[in-house]
């Protein structure tokens, strides 16, 4: 029975990876133009033209291409990058691990300081620090992500040039294991600040909006009237019942994430996956951009994918439907 | 909207019923005038909802009001002021009290005419833009002075220009003489400008002079390598602009002056409302226009996708069955594709226009007004009116026209006013990172020169903040509005 639940999910996660790849390749064979020219470089030498024209089938009808290229993803070969001639999977993982922290770090701190907060200013509803804290995070929410690095970087890159400006690494890198790793956290500091700045928004305001509704709820009346303290009444009563709804905002939140990975990852020039994207699409290295493309994608689904996963298993109602 | 007349033939019922089949459901039931007038009774009340349509309203007149508001066209005035000129309102800081400010003075129509010897002015048109004639009026020798004053108040400038468009139509061995004359404040006259004597016809021109001419400063007496416009204006108080047009008619003889209007500027280090770019461009012009771009881009997307997802929505759930699952998976594959990064992908691919970005920013946020409206229609077709309609005969595009369409209207609104501010950030970000239409002015646009052109470096918050601040306040109105309207119809909902 809960079985079909995982099944399906994971049947319509296949189908949208299957479009999205699917897409991926007529974007850049609608394009105006020579498809060849897409793919090779006009500065490579005649032998690696060669092998790239075998490689990818270029000489063959549109649907033979289609399923090489389907192959060649499914692979993680997205071909060689047209600036560097570096294969574009060397690239990617290169600068995967940078994005990853960025991405995880602000990530936690988003549902922690988010949900914290929430649940703390729900139970002072109407407080003025409630008030205060709310009109904060609307503001910090509907400001567009790009800007919130931007002041960040005018206020503690220029005007207190406390943390660096660009880079995930000071030039030269320090040498030693400690330094090593002060240096790195000292250049993540800004950027993690921005994307959490710009994200934890959404989660304070659901959860403080969730979990009000549910402290006005009989159940939590009936807790209260037991004799449980706040603190028992707050976290296993009105918290629980609010959980469901916070692990969809999981889904909710991660095209957030993503955009906000690419554009801060911009604004302080990281070594990351999507200041590649965006470089990649000005210098127009097509081979990178799917590659960039792809990769994301296939984050952004795999998170879907067990967001549906683990919201089957915190409410069981799901399941049976 | 026309009045509900008795219909007289089968044929002009028809056609008046099909495009006004809202309309006339609208009519056929009084109540929902009325409703619309109580969720306005009810919106003002709000008053989170009035500040945002405050905001809006703003906003609203700045982007309307844009070419009344500044006399620069965004992109291509420039040099209007010295690199990253900070805001003319700074003089009220001690700091900057005595920096320089740009002067810029647009001289046809306030000219005053302190001499006019034998001529007549009459105004003309030349490309769409005013000119003054000036004719002589008799045989004989004939003279025009023009004056204009400014006051200066600041520190010495480092350059100022003049520009004079003009042309001289000479008949009958007519001739004319330009000269363009400067006075301080300490009463030295200076002449910028001796045009050379006319005869017969000069075609239009536009005389510039610019203060480091080298020639210019040898001509004045003034070392080649002297600061002339420091050495000019070195005192405060009022100076002086004389254009004078002098013409000797002969026996039979007219002379013709057509003069455009001339410009005289001094490029300030503080300027105008918000300051100057890299290039010396007016930056609330690329405000005000930006506003305007942003609002249009944010209301069309926001239709396109209200549109759309209304249609989808109600399709899907008063359809049902495999048309709705096929929709609804539609809807999964594109709400879990990255929104920014197919943006980036697919804005490369077609081109950096405008419209490109609109009608791209649309197709990937349809997607949730269509699962409201759906969620909606599920409800609504259970309702008895809906079966009355069904039982009645009624045909499924009828249902989902009159019935289904007027009672979704409220919803689709409230996501339409939702949709906007995502429009309009979306566009900013594109823009922001390099994939804007270059031709259009935005606060996107905006943002990213001050990135690229070193803002940051020179810590110039004036071109950094009100873009930055206007996208969030704007974002913020949309968002209170919207809440707001959702607010009110939830609770009707509640009612009934």
């Amino acid at each position: 029975m809960s079985g079909a639940y995982y099944w399906r999910r994971l049947g319509y996660a296949l189908i949208t990876l299957f479009v999205i790849m699917t897409l991926n390749f007529i974007i850049f064979r609608i394009m105006p133009g020579d498809p060849v020219s897409l793919v090779l470089s006009p500065e490579f030498t005649p032998e690696v033209r060669q092998m790239l024209r075998e490689m990818y089938g270029l000489d063959q009808p549109l649907w033979t291409q289609y399923l090489l290229y389907m192959k060649n993803t499914l692979a993680f070969d997205f071909g060689r990058s047209f600036v560097t001639r570096q294969p574009v999977l060397r690239e990617l993982l290169a600068r995967l691990p940078n994005t990853l922290m960025l991405l995880g770090t602000a990530f936690v701190l988003n549902v922690v300081v988010g949900v914290v907060l929430g649940i703390k200013m729900a139970t002072r509803q109407g407080s003025r620090l409630e008030t205060g804290v709310t009109g904060v995070s609307l503001f910090l929410n509907a400001m567009p992500s790009f800007f919130v690095g931007l002041l960040l970087l005018l206020t503690f890159g220029y005007y207190w040039p406390i943390f660096p400006i660009r880079g995930t690494m000071s030039v030269p890198p320090p040498t030693e294991f400690w330094p090593i790793i002060f240096d790195r956290i000292h250049h993540m500091i800004l950027p993690v600040t921005a994307v959490s700045l710009s994200g934890y928004g959404s989660w304070y305001l659901y959860t403080r909006n969730n979990v009000i509704g549910a402290l006005g709820q009989d159940y939590v009346l009936t807790a209260r009237a037991k004799g449980l303290t706040q603190r028992e009444v707050l976290y296993r009563h009105a918290f629980r019942s609010v959980l469901p709804p916070i692990v969809t905002l999981v889904f909710l939140s991660l095209p957030g994430l993503i955009t906000g990975a690419v554009i801060t990852e911009s604004i302080f020039s990281l070594y990351g996956v999507g200041r590649y994207l965006v470089d990649a699409t000005l210098q127009q290295d097509y081979p990178v951009v799917q590659g960039c493309f792809f990769v994301i994608a296939l984050a952004v689904l795999a998170c879907n994918l067990l967001a549906d996963l683990v919201y089957g298993l915190v409410d069981p109602r799901i399941r049976l439907r | 909207m026309n009045n509900p007349q008795t219909s007289t033939t089968g044929a002009s019922q028809a056609v008046s019923v099909t495009p006004a089949a809202s309309a006339v459901a609208v009519k056929a039931k009084p109540r929902r005038r009325g409703a619309l007038r109580e969720i306005w009774a009810e919106y003002r009340r709000s008053p989170q909802g009035m500040l945002g349509l405050f905001i809006f309203m703003v906003f609203l007149f700045l982007g309307l009001a844009a070419p009344w508001l500044t006399p620069y066209d965004p992109l291509q005035d420039q040099f209007l002021a010295e690199r990253m000129a900070r805001p003319g309102w700074m003089s009220y800081f001690p700091a900057y009290r005595n920096a320089p400010v740009t002067v810029d003075r647009f001289l046809l129509r306030n000219w005053e005419v302190t001499t006019a010897d034998n001529v007549e002015i009459t105004w003309g048109e030349r490309q769409d833009e005013p000119v003054m004639l000036v004719r002589t009026t008799g045989p004989g020798p004939a003279r025009l002075v023009l004056e204009s004053t400014f006051d200066y108040h600041s520190s010495s400038p480092d350059t100022f220009f003049i520009q004079i468009p003009y042309a001289f139509v000479g008949e009958g061995g007519a001739t004319g003489q330009m000269v363009f004359r400067f006075v301080t404040a300490d009463g030295r006259s200076y002449d910028m400008w001796t045009s050379r004597t006319f005869r017969n016809e000069v075609r239009w021109t536009t005389q510039r002079v610019d203060s480091r001419d080298m020639q210019l400063k040898m001509r004045l007496g003034f070392r080649p390598l002297a600061n002339l416009a420091a050495d000019l204006i070195n005192a405060q108080g009022e100076y002086r602009l004389i254009l004078e047009l002098t013409a000797n008619a002969g026996e039979t003889g007219t002379a013709l002056f057509t003069l455009g209007e001339s410009r005289f500027r001094i490029p300030g280090q503080l300027h105008g409302l918000l300051g100057a770019d890299h290039l010396g461009a007016d930056l609330w012009s690329q405000f005000v226009y930006g506003t305007r771009t942003s609002l249009m881009i944010g209301f069309v997307v926001a239709l396109i996708a209200v549109v759309v997802g209304t249609l989808v929505g109600i399709v899907s759930g008063y359809v049902g069955r495999w048309v709705d699952e096929l929709l609804m998976r539609i809807v999964d594959v594109l709400i879990s594709i990255p929104f920014l990064p197919i943006l980036i992908v697919f804005v490369a691919v077609l081109g950096k226009s405008i419209w490109n970005l609109i009608i791209l920013i649309a197709l990937f946020s349809w997607m949730s007004v269509a699962r409201l409206v759906r969620s909606q229609t599920l409800t609504l077709r259970e309702r008895a009116f809906v079966e009355a309609a069904r039982a009645a005969g009624a045909s499924s595009g009828y249902i989902m026209r009159t019935h289904i369409l007027p009672n979704v209207l409220g919803l689709v609104f409230a996501s339409l006013v939702l949709q906007v501010p995502g429009a309009i950030v979306s566009e900013a970000t594109l823009s922001f990172l390099g994939f804007g239409d270059p031709r259009v002015p935005t606060w996107g646009r905006m943002l990213q020169n001050a990135k690229s052109f070193g803002a940051f470096g020179e810590l110039a918050w004036w071109w950094i903040l009100p873009p930055g601040l206007a996208l969030t306040i704007l974002a913020m109105a949309f968002v209170f509005m919207g809440n707001t309207i959702d607010d009110i119809l939830n609770r009707r909902n509640r009612e009934e």
